[in-house]
């Protein structure tokens, strides 16, 4: 009798500690849901113009919510945020026929993307008016720089000085004015991103890349004469290599559409720049990333690089055998 | 003594009792409301719950830019004419990236409805996802192309019509989802055939929305030249500028003209001919519609270039086949 009553005495005394305890550690992880419940129930009650959330259950693995877009802004760049870092795109152009065709499909991607500034560098002695206006309808915020490649870099020169990358200058160009023209010290946060004019990009890969803190890197499909090439990503996170077929073992085996460098790190280096002469096929990224980061400190995105965010795709060069010598069409049309 | 000591005890468990019990409730109390958090509160969570915040902020700025242009705006948005843009396309390398830029110029455009029809004996999970997540209203068919129709590996392009099945797949469904919703609003509306591998730039579709019978405009890159397009004079389409055979009925590209809802749905018989010869794939669909008079030109009177026939190159995957006789392909599981 006496055992059971201290029993039921012990069970008393013990019931309300363990009951609070347990509330007590439910009451620290709640207000936290209850937050984001909030959050995405106010999503919704807007009428217009709304972004419907689709979250991942574990935000520890995810930083980035996956945004849907149900009703949407037409034709507008999305209104400058202080606190998103911001991307500067670099891309490097030259006139030929599909130039205007691929800089309007590129800006009509662009314009989806909050907080982008697009630096794109003509290859030539001035720049062109179908670029200064085809940037200025865009309504986009841009920089229009240009710089001309000497001529014997661009013809398919003799062994002893080979042809140079495409494009190399111009970048060089653009890493320079971003150097010039900011300051390392009181800048809004940047990601800087190399985007060729003719290359395909999902808007995802723009939010993949934000959150860069020194290079983030990502599949690129359609390099390499493979359907993608990506970087090997170990169980901690980490790259340790590249799944390429084309020499593997280049310091880093990716395209340039592969990568992303926070502007922080572009500022502290500013000796590094895109190497101009004497650079082996394939080897042009390297030359610049080399002198920025080591493989360890790489940042794999697109779910540890397991999807493809961007495609190298190209364009044909259209055949304009009608025009015949002296140009059948009126030149006064651009195209 | 013991029954005192007893009584004392006795009380004291009774307040330990009332205690625990008040504390419980007090406890219990505070679940529903929020406490502060910033002991608990990891950076990634409240990076999170910052950006969020911007977001809002953000969405907040976009309504009030919105709703300060709304009366300025002419019509408001419901009586736009939709535009029934007509996709075919079909499984290859490219097929996601194509579909991918084609969307982001899409969505820039008010009042679309993209009709993807799929040359396939069924709808693919790739584009079926992907028209999930685009953001835009779509419809989704499938048509398989007959197989003596089809181009096989290694056919030049021009030697057989594409995309015919499949445009005359989206005519059909277009005509009987109309069918089914009478009433002059659903008749509202054009339709438009917009190959995914071409470049649209999004003025295009403005030029297009009012299109009244058949408008035309010129295309850039196409006909072996760099553009062709309609002369048109007084206001009137007189003739075609065009490299190669000028002396078809309507010597365009598919990506030159839109037609209104109104005059498919009048025609119901009117749809695109594969036996036709090469080039006269669009003569055979507009013969019947209209005449060359009744054209109206659009673009500055067809003096501008909106829309370019890019093609896309076919990615080399010599490494990629080698890889695969090796049994070391690329992972298939990841989407390209």
């Amino acid at each position: 009798m006496p055992k059971r009553r201290d029993i039921v005495a012990i069970v008393l005394i013990v019931l309300p500690w363990t009951l609070l305890i347990t509330v007590w550690h439910q009451s620290a992880i709640t207000p936290l849901l209850a937050t984001r419940k909030d959050d995405r129930g106010d999503g919704r009650s807007n009428s217009r113009n709304t972004f419907a959330f689709k979250e991942s259950c574990s935000p520890q693995n995810r930083d980035i919510v996956e945004v849907v877009r149900t009703e949407y802004v037409y034709s507008r760049p999305p209104p400058w945020s202080d606190i998103l870092p911001a991307i500067h795109v670099i891309t490097p152009t030259y006139s030929r026929p599909v130039q205007k065709a691929e800089l309007t499909r590129l800006a009509n991607t662009l314009l989806h993307v909050p907080n982008l500034h697009w630096i794109l560098v003509e290859d030539g002695q001035k720049r062109t008016p179908l670029v200064s206006r085809l940037l200025r309808d865009t309504g986009l915020n841009y920089t229009h720089l240009n710089v001309e490649t000497p001529r014997n870099y661009k013809v398919r020169g003799d062994t002893r000085d080979p042809r140079i990358p495409r494009g190399t200058i111009q970048r060089n160009l653009a890493l320079r004015w971003l150097r010039e023209t900011f300051n390392i010290n009181n800048s809004q946060a940047g990601i800087v991103y190399f985007a060729d004019d003719d290359n395909t990009y999902s808007l995802e890969l723009f939010e993949e890349m934000r959150s860069t803190k020194k290079v983030s890197v990502w599949p690129v499909a359609f390099v390499g004469g493979l359907r993608y090439e990506s970087p090997k990503v170990n169980t901690f996170g980490k790259v340790y290599g590249w799944k390429t077929v084309f020499d593997p073992h280049r310091p880093f085996a990716i395209d340039m559409a592969g990568f992303a460098v926070n502007l922080r790190l572009i500022l502290s280096k500013p000796q590094a720049y895109f190497k101009l002469r004497g650079v082996k096929g394939g080897y042009q990224e390297s030359s610049l990333l080399k002198e920025l980061v080591t493989l360890n400190d790489l940042e794999p995105k697109a779910s540890n690089c397991t999807k493809v965010l961007v495609w190298h795709t190209r364009t044909e060069k259209p055949v304009l055998v009608n025009e015949g010598k002296k140009g059948f069409t009126d030149s006064n049309v651009e195209i | 003594m013991a029954t005192r000591m007893k009584l004392k005890l006795k009380t004291v468990f009774v307040l330990y009792f009332m205690v625990s019990l008040l504390g419980l409730v007090y406890a219990l109390m505070q679940l529903g409301q929020r406490c502060d958090c910033t002991e608990h509160d990891m950076p990634k969570d409240r990076t999170i719950s910052r950006l969020r915040g911007e977001l809002h902020r953000l969405q907040e700025k976009m309504r009030k830019a919105e709703s300060t242009k709304q009366p300025q705006k002419s019509q408001p948005k419901p009586s736009l004419p939709t535009i029934f843009v007509i996709t075919p396309t079909y499984a290859r390398l490219v097929q996601k990236a194509e579909l991918t830029r084609l969307s982001q110029t899409f969505l820039h455009v008010p009042q679309l409805h993209w009709i993807v029809v799929e040359d396939s004996p069924h709808k693919t999970p790739l584009v079926s996802e992907f028209l999930a997540k685009s953001g835009l209203p779509y419809t989704h068919l499938h048509m398989p192309t007959a197989k003596d129709r089809k181009l096989q590996e290694g056919d030049p392009s021009w030697l057989k019509p594409r995309g015919v099945e499949q445009r005359n797949e989206g005519l059909r469904w277009l005509r009987e989802d109309r069918r089914a919703q009478p009433g002059g609003d659903s008749q509202q509306g054009v339709v438009y055939f917009a190959d995914d591998d071409n470049t649209y730039s999004v003025p295009l579709f403005d030029e297009m929305r009012n299109t009244q019978r058949v408008s035309v405009w010129p295309v850039g890159l196409v006909g072996g030249m760099k553009y062709e397009r309609p002369v048109v004079e007084g206001g009137k389409v007189v003739r075609f500028h065009t490299g190669w055979r000028p002396s078809r009925p309507f010597p365009m590209d598919m990506a030159g003209f839109a037609v209104s809802l109104k005059l498919v749905l009048a025609n119901p018989e009117a749809c695109f001919d594969g036996e036709a010869p090469m080039g006269f794939l669009e003569s055979s669909f507009l013969q019947g519609l209209v005449t060359m008079d009744e054209l109206e030109p659009k673009a500055d009177n067809c003096s501008k270039v909106l829309v370019w026939h890019t093609r896309t190159e076919k990615p080399k995957m010599k490494r990629e086949e080698a890889l695969q006789a090796q049994g070391l392909g690329s992972d298939p599981a990841v989407e390209v």
